[in-house]
């Protein structure tokens, strides 16, 4: 996306040249525009979000969801952001005040930082050219179970203890076959770059050389994402709401917004990992790329949401039986196929 | 094979999601109520002999009936209050109504802000109509059937 | 060796799925459940008190408030009860007992509807859950439309029904049936052919038939278990022996077969009303009964088959006009007692599906 490279680029040389900052506060500031610019979009994508998943729930369940402020109840979201805000801020009396506090926040962190390496367009990230992109985000997508923990931990409650207790559980379980399920690609691309990797899918999406990787992977980011019918660590049936049911105002909207966080950036590594990211299919390149990425990236969610509102939870045992005797396998065994499909090809092109 | 429940669920709900919704929007949208819904009440003084018998019929002891005896030794009301709090909305009271008196209305919007606000004083909220001074009895009681008649072809 | 601890986790009575104030104490190892005490109560309102206060007639509406899912047949149970006491059983005309027979099934198609969305419900599968309830509110807004409330209907009366209904609401009642069975096939490809609701449903909480028994399970949970008995068909009240209808029963006794019944018997509900929509005659909805009701000194106890199970009423009589003693017994009260036996050794998720796929009603529990 060039505009966004020449609003960049324009404001470098204005911060250097007419304000005569030096080469390296110019770096830190245009970065913190970048990590502004980051939140905002999370922010934005989250308005979007909430609502689509409320009116989807609706639609599917013969409802007409919100449709009382704004545009078909457009503005619900942040009019709901602003009564929270109002919520007194409620602390257990046993909790652990300062991990009780700062839970949230941390998942909110955790959430954001996922952002830096997902590139929007060609160049357009916030780390451009980490080399080990892929790698980043699986590090600091994994690190999301400690705020939970800490959130369920620190509220003094038996219920979010158990709820603490199964993120800790299902997510350790579901990263395995997640990272596994990435390798395969990673292998053909031949790079732990994702704008590498989005340009070696110019010609075939990974999807269909990688579908059973897609798959598993899909599988393994519903259950990182608590989302339904993997939503064990919420487990609102038996669990009131899992680490969540201390929290309230704003600390428990700061969840949330971590979790349509989480939403979007897992969404848009699917979409990059294995929908060729903002390359257009069919030749439909009047649409500009980011415009791609977007598209891929609601299709995607809207596939999340689709199978959320149509399941019902799966149970525990199950879950980790699932995660250990199916998805490992089979993930393993695409890693095995694509190895040996990877050195044929090599065989024979070479 | 495994997922074709899971998919034929997707596909169910998938269906659904353009179809005609069943909600209705309700300020706006006003709910169509069968003839004998029950909502509040209605009390017809003129017609009231104040017998009684509905405060009788009543499980929980919820209307309060005052009255005096006029120069015929005929009763006379002067006071119908319904404590409509224990109000178990039953309907034996206009059931057992030997001239249709007390009937059931369609107001069904009884929210109040105040506690006191919800009992009915059926006497003081009655507005004497032309209708009243008629005293034919075969018009008595072909009204209440005429009255739902009418509301059953409005709805 | 790691100090291990039990965990006593108190569930209820505010809990999102134990159906309404039930409370149980669990004794947790990990998410596993070693011991489960059942506490209830928190809804008594003392209606069999309120029974010996009221004429016989006067306590009808207060049936609404006993399982406030299936307020008709309650009425029903009571009602006939009291004609029994009476010794007036047989001489309810025609009309009004096919009217008594379509407004159950009905309502017990509306009850079953909710046990289909709040088992989903409690498996956190939302979406059936507003599937049935759509369904159920047509069969309400019928149920509204012959008696003037939704969930107390207060219609069956000593001696017949309170109101005749005409043509109009036949013809909505047969289309709702008529829509019915795809609606069925809605929630069994939604859910019974899930695979994750079976793998949470089959073999989980298995009651067998002896423990059944034994435990005093009645209706739809005693069937499911394998034991063929329902009293619409074995002991017939009202008109009953003059349907043909079948009897689903199922043999594992688990949660899946305790939903799997409901499903079936909605179906043969609908085949019971179709029937009598065929064969009702037209006629009095009342038989000649004395204004004021009193029954000859004695005693009488007659049970039907509720949409839980057998809700039976013991009503003794001292010739006055209030009875001197009315006793409800109650299925989802005696259901329920099951709850800790079966509890242990479950796992956290599956007591929320155990306790759905009984079925209770708390306001029938407590009384």
């Amino acid at each position: 996306m060039e505009i966004f490279n020449t609003i960049a680029n324009g404001l470098r040389d204005w911060l250097m040249g007419s304000l005569g900052f030096s080469a390296t506060a110019t770096e830190i500031i245009t970065t913190a525009v970048w990590t502004l610019v980051a939140i905002l979009f999370v922010m934005i994508n989250l308005i979007i979000l909430v609502w689509m998943e409320r009116k989807l729930a609706a639609y599917f369940q013969l409802r007409r969801g919100p449709n009382r402020l704004g545009p078909a109840g457009f503005l619900q979201f942040p009019v709901d952001i602003v009564k929270v805000l109002g919520k007194e801020d409620i602390i257990p009396a046993n909790a652990d005040r300062f991990i009780f506090k700062i839970a949230s926040t941390c998942a909110f962190i955790t959430s954001l930082t996922a952002f830096a390496v997902i590139p929007f367009s060609e160049g357009v990230a916030l780390l451009q050219n980490l080399n080990i992109g892929i790698f980043y985000f699986i590090a600091v997508g994994s690190t999301a179970t400690l705020s939970l923990l800490m959130g369920g931990w620190s509220s003094n409650n038996k219920y979010s203890l158990l709820g603490g207790m199964r993120t800790v559980a299902q997510m350790i379980s579901y990263e395995i076959p997640m990272v596994f399920s990435l390798l395969g690609v990673v292998m053909i691309a031949g790079s732990l770059n994702l704008t590498d990797i989005v340009n070696a899918q110019k010609n075939t999406w990974f999807v269909i050389p990688q579908l059973i990787a897609f798959i598993v992977f899909f599988i393994a980011a519903t259950a990182e994402l608590n989302r339904g019918p993997f939503d064990l660590a919420e487990g609102e049936q038996e669990l009131v709401a899992g680490y969540m049911t201390e929290y309230s105002g704003i600390r428990w909207a700061i969840y949330m917004i971590a979790e349509y966080g989480n939403l979007v950036a897992s969404s848009a590594i699917i979409s990059i990992m294995f929908l060729g990211g903002w390359n257009a299919p069919f030749g439909l390149t009047f649409i500009p790329p980011f415009l791609w990425l977007m598209l891929k990236i609601y299709l995607v969610i809207f596939v999340f949401m689709w199978i959320r509102w149509t399941l019902p939870r799966i149970r525990i045992d199950h879950l980790m039986h699932f995660g250990w005797k199916f998805l490992i396998p089979v993930s393993l065994a695409n890693i095995l196929v694509t190895g040996i499909g990877v050195y044929v090809y090599r065989m024979i092109t070479l | 094979m495994f997922g074709k429940g899971i998919f034929k669920g997707l596909k169910i709900t998938i269906g659904h999601l353009f179809e005609k919704k069943v909600t209705q929007q309700y300020p706006e949208e006003r709910p169509v109520l069968p003839a004998r819904f029950k909502g509040s009440f209605d009390l017809n003084v003129a017609k009231c002999i104040a017998c009684g018998l509905c405060s009788n019929a009543c499980p929980n002891h919820v209307i309060k009936i005052e009255s005096v005896k006029d120069e015929n030794n005929k009763k006379k009301l002067t006071g119908y209050k319904m404590l409509a709090e224990q109000c178990l909305y039953c309907g034996f009271c206009v059931e057992v109504c030997p001239t249709k008196a007390l009937q059931w209305n369609h107001d069904y919007e009884r929210a109040k802000f105040f506690r006191d606000e919800v009992n009915l004083d059926l006497y003081a909220k009655y507005t004497p109509s032309p209708d009243d001074d008629k005293k034919d009895i075969p018009e008595k009681n072909v009204k209440p059937e005429e009255k739902q008649d009418e509301s059953a072809k409005a709805s | 060796m790691l100090k291990t601890q039990e965990l006593t986790l108190n569930m209820g009575p505010q809990h999102p799925s134990t159906h309404g104030v039930f409370r149980c104490v669990l004794k947790l190892e990990g998410e596993y459940i070693r011991e489960c005490v059942n506490h209830t109560g928190y809804l008594h309102r003392g209606l069999e008190k309120l029974a010996e206060a009221r004429t016989y007639s006067q306590f009808i509406p207060y049936n609404g408030r006993l399982d406030y899912v299936s307020g008709m047949l309650n009425e029903l149970s009571y009602v006939q009860t009291v004609e029994k006491l009476m010794g007036i059983t047989e001489e309810i005309p025609e009309r009004a007992q096919y009217l008594r027979i379509i407004l159950g099934e009905l309502q017990r198609l509306a009850s079953h509807a909710i046990y289909v969305g709040t088992f989903a419900l409690d498996m956190a599968g939302f979406t059936p859950f507003m599937y049935a309830f759509r369904d159920r509110d047509r069969m309400l807004d019928l149920i509204e439309a012959a008696s003037g409330q939704r969930l107390m209907p207060n219609y069956m009366r000593i001696g017949g029904v309170a109101a005749d209904l005409d043509e109009e609401w036949f013809k909505e009642l047969e289309i709702l049936m008529n829509d019915m069975p795809a609606c069925i096939d809605e929630y069994d490809g939604i859910l019974t052919g899930n695979e994750i609701m079976r793998a949470r449903t089959i073999g989980v909480a298995p009651v067998s038939a002896e423990m059944a028994l034994s435990y005093g399970f009645t209706g739809p949970n005693l069937r499911a278990s394998g034991f063929d008995y329902d009293l619409r068909r074995d002991e017939p009240y009202g008109i009953y022996d003059r349907f043909k209808f079948d009897v689903p029963v199922r043999k594992d006794g688990d949660t899946y077969d305790r939903y799997c019944i409901r499903v079936a018997e909605m179906r043969e509900s609908v085949k019971i009303i179709k029937q009598a929509m065929k064969d009702i005659p037209e006629g009095p909805i009342m038989a000649k009964v004395p204004k004021v009701i009193k029954p000859p000194v004695g005693e009488a106890f007659h049970r039907i088959e509720n949409s839980k199970g057998h809700l039976g009423f013991h009503i003794v009589s001292d010739g006055s006009t209030k009875p001197y003693r009315t006793r409800i017994y109650s299925p989802c009260f005696v259901n329920l007692g099951f709850l800790p036996t079966t509890a242990k050794g479950l796992h956290l998720m599956d007591l929320v599906v155990a306790l759905a796929s009984i079925d209770i009603v708390l306001g029938e529990v407590d009384r």
